[in-house]
């Protein structure tokens, strides 16, 4: 992208966060050509967008386009993109005697589908369907953090003529980058805050920021949060889907650091809903069980060095 | 020479002497069967031009990106030829010494420091100054013949094989702290030098405590500006925890693969290794964008204060779990091979002490990246 381009894309990605959520930011989206840029360029798209959408805690149905794009199924706004069920990072689709059993989530609260891409795992590779709405049921998921606007989606579909083969692990790949970013974008917005109280709150006459106790919790964070950023990089330049896993769970793994680091020194007011804060703890409790949880990734990777015998030999210098 | 072209090649050459470079011990060696290691392969790098490549031709280097080096200490490393600690001295010391030293005399001295004909040390700590470097008391007067400097250092690194050192002395009144330091370039053979090795928790001599009494050092060999040693003491600082964590993370990562081909089935759990190879790309994916941004002759800073965290957290978690895995051969085994994992375990327990203590990079990021302001 031109730097001008650039500019101006990531200035209406801000305004768009900062002011939509749920299906309002999903059509600012389509408005500020958000998907093309995911077609034109999928770093700055998905780097961009997620790691605002995670600071300013606000949620959409990118994730969905997001695996669709790393499939290469081209569907259109009013097709939503079916991701796994919470906690899993298989396929949500499940292929079994010429029929589909779908048991996953849709992101972003939206209603106004008709739609959904479902990819099925099962034989010898996966299949990417698209199903009517009417054939699946659907269930609003309150859980910790109902804004996010989970939507459990089930049933059990017969594959039509739209079938095709996809990659879904290049489709996992992509999808678990982009949470990656969000991850770091809510870790970033709570060390601010958390660095913003430290700063503003006086004990014993000295702004608590003073103390090394408490200094010594923030700098920790921002490596936990740069830790992440580092191996994000190394995924868009790596781009395999080993880098993938590795960043979502450092990034995972960092935000948990993040919260509570963040949330003792932001003490009691923190521990309120008065302050930001429970909205970013609730977020990120949620987004590190989505295409994979940190402690299933972590042991698949340490079972895959084990077994093979070899430590990945990656990002030559 | 672009950098695949250098890998490839010296990949090959260093396949083709394999038995010439390997050590002449097993395991750990001496201090002194150490040092010969080092020399025979600095001088065996440095005559067939591997170790000249990346280095400026007017200290006897052939140019070209500082991407060059890193690679050749992480290669050197990786096939366990060298400790990465004592190979990357020169990063540490040549590129603050080349910057602030008069020309004449880097080119006169850096060459055999570069080639293994001698060692040099750094003389920055002191017995009463720890982390607060600037509280430094070892003193230098000048006089008509040149400096006399009279106080002790103590960590210094190699300092019983050094023939010189990069000295930091007092020459301003104590209360000027960082503005009353000076950096001296001094001759470890000259008269009133006294070096007394200690012995560290892993048996190594590998730090000293070194007297000056009245030690004469030539005025010409004032490195930088007189009271200007603060700038040149914080120009050296973050190479401290670039180049040579770069080529540190190198053992670390073989280390690993050893701990993975070594372990008997069962000892070692998924969860573990997982989390240890996600923090290890985790620290390489950091230090190569600051080994990128050293090529690109960015200024480094306080954010290598973060690469040095990281790395010490890599290091402890790698070592920990070997000390569970391996926990016989660590605690009881007598061959080479538990040696060294007894030696890299205990040695890995400085890792969040020497260079800049833990608590010492985490006011640098509280200060300086956070903006936290000051800690008083």
């Amino acid at each position: 992208m031109h730097p001008d381009d650039l500019a101006l894309f990531e200035r209406s990605l801000r305004h768009a966060t900062a002011t939509h959520s749920g299906a309002g930011l999903d059509a600012a989206l389509v408005e500020l050509g958000w998907r093309e840029a995911l077609d034109s360029d999928a770093e700055v798209a998905v780097s961009l967008l997620f790691e605002l959408q995670g600071a300013a805690n606000v949620t959409s149905s990118a994730l969905g386009r997001v695996i669709a794009q790393g499939v290469h199924c081209d569907i259109p706004d009013t097709t939503a993109v079916v991701l796994p069920a919470v906690g899993r990072a298989d396929a949500p689709g499940r292929s079994d005697g010429g029929r589909i059993h779908v048991d996953g989530v849709v992101t972003g609260g939206r209603d106004g589908w008709d739609a959904a891409l479902v990819v099925a795992g099962g034989g010898d590779g996966h299949l990417a369907v698209v199903s009517d709405r009417a054939a699946l049921a659907v269930r609003p998921i309150r859980g910790v953090d109902p804004s996010l606007g989970l939507i459990e989606v089930s049933g059990i579909l017969t594959p039509g003529d739209t079938t095709r083969v996809v990659d879904w692990r290049a489709g996992v790949a992509l999808g678990q980058v982009a949470l990656a970013h969000e991850l770091v974008g809510a870790s970033s917005r709570m060390l601010d805050m958390a660095c913003e109280h430290a700063l503003g709150r006086f004990q014993f006459d000295r702004p608590i920021a003073s103390f090394q106790a408490v200094r010594h919790r923030l700098a920790e964070t921002l490596v936990a949060i740069e830790t992440a950023r580092a191996i994000l990089v190394a995924a868009w330049t790596d781009r395999t889907p080993m880098v993938a896993a590795m960043a979502k769970a450092v990034a995972a793994r960092g935000a948990r650091t993040t919260a509570r680091h963040c949330q003792q020194v932001l003490a009691g007011i923190g521990f309120t809903t008065e302050h930001d804060l429970y909205r970013y703890v609730r977020r990120v409790l949620v987004l590190e069980q989505l295409l994979g949880a940190t402690r299933t990734l972590t042991r698949d990777l340490g079972t895959d060095v084990l077994d093979t015998g070899r430590v990945p030999e990656l990002l030559p210098l | 020479m672009q950098l695949d072209e250098y890998r490839t090649s010296l990949d090959h050459w260093l396949d083709d002497h394999a038995a010439e470079l390997a050590p002449s011990y097993r395991g750990v060696g001496t201090m002194d069967q150490q040092l010969d290691q080092l020399s025979k392969v600095k001088r065996s790098m440095w005559g067939a031009g591997w170790m000249r490549w990346g280095w400026p031709e007017a200290v006897g280097g052939l140019g070209g990106s500082t991407l060059l080096r890193a690679y050749l200490g992480e290669a050197l490393t990786t096939r366990d030829l060298v400790e990465p600690g004592y190979w990357s001295m020169p990063e540490v010391l040549v590129p603050t010494f080349i910057a602030y030293a008069p020309a004449a005399l880097s080119a006169a001295m850096v060459p055999a420091f570069l080639g293994g004909d001698e060692e040099w040390c750094q003389g920055f700590s002191e017995p009463g100054t720890g982390s607060n470097l600037a509280s430094l008391s070892c003193r230098a007067v000048r006089t008509a013949d040149g400096w006399r400097v009279s106080g002790q250092k103590v960590w210094t690194s190699l300092a019983q094989y050094a023939a010189r050192c990069l000295l930091l002395t007092r020459t301003g009144p104590l209360e000027s702290a960082h503005r009353g330091i000076t950096a001296l370039f001094v001759d470890m053979g000259s008269p009133g030098i006294t070096v007394r090795p200690i012995e560290t928790m892993h048996g190594s001599l590998e730090f000293s405590e070194v007297f000056f009494d009245e030690v004469l050092v030539p005025l010409e060999r004032t490195i930088g500006q007189e009271n200007q040693g603060w700038s040149v003491a914080m120009d050296l600082l973050p190479y401290e925890r670039s180049t040579a964590l770069w080529h540190r993370a190198a053992l670390l990562r073989r280390r690993l693969q050893d701990l993975v081909a070594t372990a008997a089935p069962g000892a070692l759990d998924p969860a573990a290794i997982g989390e240890v190879t996600q923090l290890m790309c985790a620290f390489r994916a950091r230090s190569r964008v600051t080994q990128h941004r050293l090529a690109a002759g960015e200024r480094l800073g306080p954010e290598t204060s973060v690469d040095k965290v990281l790395l010490a957290t890599v290091e402890q978690a790698l070592f920990d779990l070997a000390a569970d895995a391996l926990a016989l051969e660590v605690t009881t085994g007598d061959d080479p091979e538990s040696e060294r994992w007894r030696t890299q375990y205990m040695y890995s327990r400085a890792a969040t002490i020497y260079g800049g203590s833990a608590e010492i990079q985490r006011n640098i990021i509280a200060r300086r990246l956070l903006n936290l302001g000051s800690d008083r």
